[in-house]
This record gives structure tokens, C-alpha cells and sequence, in this order.
């Protein structure tokens, strides 16, 4: 599946990404500045924290509950599309998803 | 002046705590790297344990904690399912469980709740820099690194100024508890059976629970419904609370840990200081180094040497079949100077970028909680630490903790001329 993550300053990084990589995986993969990824995708640091671009939210969902305590932890404003992107895995029907890296 | 290098032998006792009195046994680390990278040591003690020393295989094992638990235990020592129950933190359990403990304070140890403390800890820098170099000649690690977190620690705990210096003894008691100057229960060395309920087998576990006892109701009677100790005793997301046995381990796991880590950190800092002369103008420079400055010290430090984790299932690395329930050792210190990792480990390199260090415990679910506040104090220190000196250096040899398990230098002689 196709990703893009549109970064702070207004550039765009895309990759292929294999299916059941999570995001932050594939962020840190392909350098993407601003996820970290610290805790290895354990829910443990909160320094992956991405945007789902629309019209992706839905079909991404939303955080669960653990999730939701640990976004109240990052760095950025948390916004109505936030996640941890260590939790959101690749999948073929998130073909083309968008993330953006909110500014820290 | 000489550069402090590791001088064991290649085939140091990891088991010894004696053996970590001259420093973490690195020679034996980088043989283990390159020989033996999934080591087996019997233990006279104890069950005996395999040693993980790379950085890669540490890494990939540490995120799957459901094949390499923390739930029986996180140091060497063996410990009954009964001692296990009666002493454990929430460091040592597992998913999920262990996320119900950690969401009820990740926010107040969280980045953005942290930085609001940095003028706090540059307030507090100021005083115990302006009275620690008064003297030309002093032990850094008890005029400067000691002071710090303890400071901090009694900020965020919300306990009295005259409390501290009594509640960061306990501490070092618990936390120290193989090395004689910080308590008369030495671990190894005499029979510490009549404690074994106890937080780190230790009697200060008792008497630190009292205070911890007496604070929350003097917190509650005043109506003081701030502060850390506070949320934890907040029901969690499935509507529990914990225990009173959970309650005092989690005040000694703050109080023990919040402490000497970040002060082994900047003792480290202070030492590498005496040995790299550059590293002085490099901070006074300052710009872009403090972003990576920090980190690079926490690398250098490395004071949690290692966590245990015990294995769920037999599983195969390479080539040795490590058995259920197998003690697996992280030792963080060595995979710090991974030469694979890190261009010239045994430099400090205050620019230092990309610094995969681990020893924050990176890429597990027990990613150092405190990890924000360690960082924010560690530069904070050194930025002004810097601005006030044209030079330090040693003024006699460092001497290093009696532990295998905590490294640091807990006396640190330097002779300052001030700016």
C-alpha cells in the first residue's frame, strides 16, 4: 500500500509499505522526521503521533482506550483525526492513505 | 590527564557486583558483542542467566514483551512468586496490564506537562551551582548531581524541602543496596531474608511506605488534591485502584528511581567534562548541541545497566535455545558502545545525531517514564554548569557504585576555576 506523510514544513515523503507494518514502522523506515517511535510500537511514549489526513479517518477508526490516555501525552495539539501511528497497520483498503506530521 | 578505559580482563563476572567497582566490564561487553552475543552464565546465587549485549538483538527483543516478560522479576536475582506479588511495580508487569498504571501518569511525566519545569530547574541550578563552586575543589556527584533530581523529585512528589535529604537516603538504600556506603543491608553480603517483602529487599521499603502513608493524609486532610501521588491512587480506565502493597511500591519505584538515575547522568556528564576538555567550549558555543547534548550524556551514563526479562516460551536466537522461563538479561550498558551502533562509543559526542542509546529502555513497552524530566534536567545542568567555568578537571580518581545492576560514579573529585 501506498503512504504519504505531509510534513510541517509543507513537503511530502511517500512509500510502498508492506502489509502489517504499522506506520510508525514504516515512518521510521523512511526517516520521517517527527516519528520517533521511542517505546518500539508498545503505546509506551507517545512520539508518533500523526494526523489522519480525510478522507481517511473513518476507515482508519479511532483510538481505543489506551490509546486515547497516551494521546493526551504528545507533544503536538492533539486534533480530531489523531493516532499513534505504531498502532495503525498497513493494510490493502488503506491503499493511499494520507498522514500528516503535526508540528511540535 | 588520562581518559578513563575499561581495564577488565575480557572475561569480567557479571554477576559480581564487585566487578562494576572499576567501572561497567566493557572489554568483557565488546567480546560478548563479537563472540558470544546470547551468553549463558551459571550463577552460584541463583538460577543462571543469559546476556543479550547487542544493540540489534536487545532492540528486537525488547518490543515483544509477550515472548520476553518482565512480570517475574527485572533484576538477576531470583524472587518467589509470593516476593514477586508482595514487591512488583508496575516495571514489572506486562501489556495490558501494565498500560492501566502507566495512563494514570504518562500525562504528568509527559513532554509538554514537563518543559513547564524548566524554569524551576534552572532556579534550582542556579543555587546549587553558585554554592558548589565556591569551593575551587568538591565531589560534583554530592555537590552537583545529587542535588538536582532530589530537588525535582520533592518538587513533583509535593513534599517538604526539609523532607528531601532523609526520603533521597531511603532511596539510595533501596536502590544501592549492594553497596555499603548506602546501607547497612548490603544484599550479597548478609542475610536479608526477614526483608524479602519488602521493595528491594530493603527495611527503608518500610519505613518510606510510612511516610508515603503519613504525606496522603496530610495531603488529604489540607485538601491538596495535586500532584502525582495523587493520580495514582485514581481508579484506572477498567475502574480499579490499587492496592496499598501497589501504592508503596510505586512511591519507592519514584523515589528510588527518579533519583539516582538522572544524578549518575550528570555525574557521568561532569566526568566526561574532566576527560574531553573540548567539551566545555563545545557547550559554551551552545546553539544546535543542546537539541543532541543531553542524550549523548544519558548515553554516556548508562545508569540502569541492565533489566531482566524472562522468557514465556523456548525461542532461538542465535543459535542458542533460550527455555521458558530462562532469565534474560538487557544490558543496556553494553549495547550503548555497540561499535555498529556508534562511531567511536567510548567518545562523547555532544552532536551526536541519529543517538539510538537505549537507556531509556528504548524500543519497549517500559520505555523510561521519566525519560522527559531526565533529559530537561541534563541540559538545563549543563547549559548553566558551562556558563560558569573556564575550566574543570579531576582532582583524584572517581569512584564508581558497588552494583552490577545501577552504574555510576558516587564520588567525583574536580577542581573548578569559575568563569
Amino acid at each position: 500500500m501506498k503512504v504519504t506523510w505531509k510534513l510541517p514544513d509543507g513537503s511530502e515523503i511517500s512509500a510502498d509499505v508492506a502489509e502489517g507494518l504499522s506506520m510508525m514502522e514504516a515512518a521510521v523506515a523512511q526517516n520521517v522526521p517527527g516519528v520517533v517511535g521511542e517505546c518500539g510500537g508498545n503505546l509506551s511514549c507517545a512520539t508518533c503521533h500523526v494526523q489522519v489526513a480525510e478522507p481517511w479517518a473513518a476507515r482508519v477508526g479511532g483510538p481505543d482506550d489506551f490509546e486515547d490516555a497516551m494521546l493526551d501525552t504528545v507533544e503536538a495539539a492533539r486534533g480530531p483525526g489523531s493516532r499513534l501511528s505504531c498502532q495503525i497497520r498497513a493494510s490493502a483498503d488503506l491503499d493511499g492513505l494520507v498522514l500528516i506530521v503535526p508540528e511540535a | 590527564m588520562t581518559v578513563w578505559s575499561p581495564n577488565d580482563d575480557g572475561f569480567a563476572d557479571l554477576t559480581s557486583h564487585d566487578t562494576f567497582v572499576q567501572g561497567a566490564p566493557h572489554n568483557t561487553f565488546a567480546r560478548l558483542r563479537r563472540e558470544d552475543p546470547v551468553h549463558w552464565t551459571d550463577w552460584d546465587q541463583g538460577q543462571g542467566f543469559w546476556s543479550i549485549t547487542r544493540h540489534a538483538d536487545i532492540t528486537e527483543m525488547n518490543r515483544q514483551p509477550d515472548v520476553f516478560s518482565s512480570a517475574r522479576g527485572i533484576r538477576m536475582e531470583d524472587q518467589t512468586y509470593e516476593e514477586y506479588l508482595a514487591r512488583r511495580t508496575f516495571q514489572e508487569t506486562d501489556p495490558p496490564e501494565h498500560m492501566q498504571t502507566r495512563v494514570k501518569v504518562a500525562r504528568a511525566f509527559s513532554k509538554p506537562v514537563i518543559a513547564e519545569y524548566e524554569q524551576d530547574i534552572r532556579d534550582l541550578c542556579d543555587e546549587i551551582l553558585d554554592q558548589a563552586l565556591e569551593a575551587r575543589e568538591f565531589d560534583a556527584t554530592k555537590a552537583i548531581a545529587r542535588q538536582l533530581p532530589m530537588r525535582m523529585l520533592g518538587r513533583i512528589l509535593g513534599t517538604p524541602e526539609a523532607d528531601l535529604p532523609w526520603l533521597v537516603e531511603k532511596g539510595d538504600a533501596l536502590i544501592a543496596n549492594t553497596d555499603p556506603d548506602f546501607t547497612d543491608h548490603v544484599l550479597d553480603k548478609m542475610d536479608t531474608d526477614a526483608f524479602r517483602m519488602m521493595p528491594f529487599n530493603s527495611p527503608a521499603g518500610a519505613e518510606l511506605y510510612q511516610y508515603a502513608k503519613e504525606l496522603m493524609e496530610h495531603k488529604a486532610r489540607t485538601g491538596d488534591t495535586n500532584g502525582i501521588l495523587n493520580l495514582i491512587l485514581n481508579p484506572g480506565r477498567d475502574g480499579g485502584v490499587i492496592s496499598e502493597t501497589e501504592f508503596r511500591n510505586f512511591f519507592c519505584l519514584l523515589v528510588a528511581a527518579g533519583n539516582d538515575t538522572t544524578r549518575y547522568s550528570i555525574a557521568a556528564g561532569i566526568q566526561a567534562m574532566c576527560h574531553q576538555p573540548e567539551l566545555l567550549g563545545q557547550m559554551q558555543a551552545g546553539g544546535d548541541v543542546w537539541e543532541t547534548a543531553a542524550d549523548e550524556i544519558i548515553r554516556w551514563a548508562t545508569p540502569a545497566l541492565y533489566f531482566r526479562r524472562t522468557a514465556t516460551q523456548d525461542v532461538e536466537v542465535h543459535g542458542k535455545t533460550i527455555r521458558a522461563g530462562d532469565k534474560v538479561l538487557y544490558w543496556f550498558a553494553s549495547a550503548n558502545r555497540d561499535e555498529t551502533v556508534f562511531d567511536d562509543p567510548f567518545r562523547v559526542d555532544l552532536a551526536r545525531s541519529p543517538n539510538k542509546h537505549l537507556s531509556f529502555g528504548q524500543g519497549g513497552p517500559h520505555i523510561c517514564l521519566g525519560m522527559w524530566l531526565a533529559r530537561l534536567e541534563v541540559r538545563v545542568l549543563f547549559e548553566e554548569l558551562s556558563k560558569r567555568l573556564t575550566s574543570i578537571e579531576p582532582a583524584g580518581p572517581h569512584e564508581f557504585l558497588r552494583s552490577n545492576f545501577v552504574g555510576g560514579i558516587k564520588a567525583l573529585p574536580v577542581r573548578v576555576t569559575p568563569a
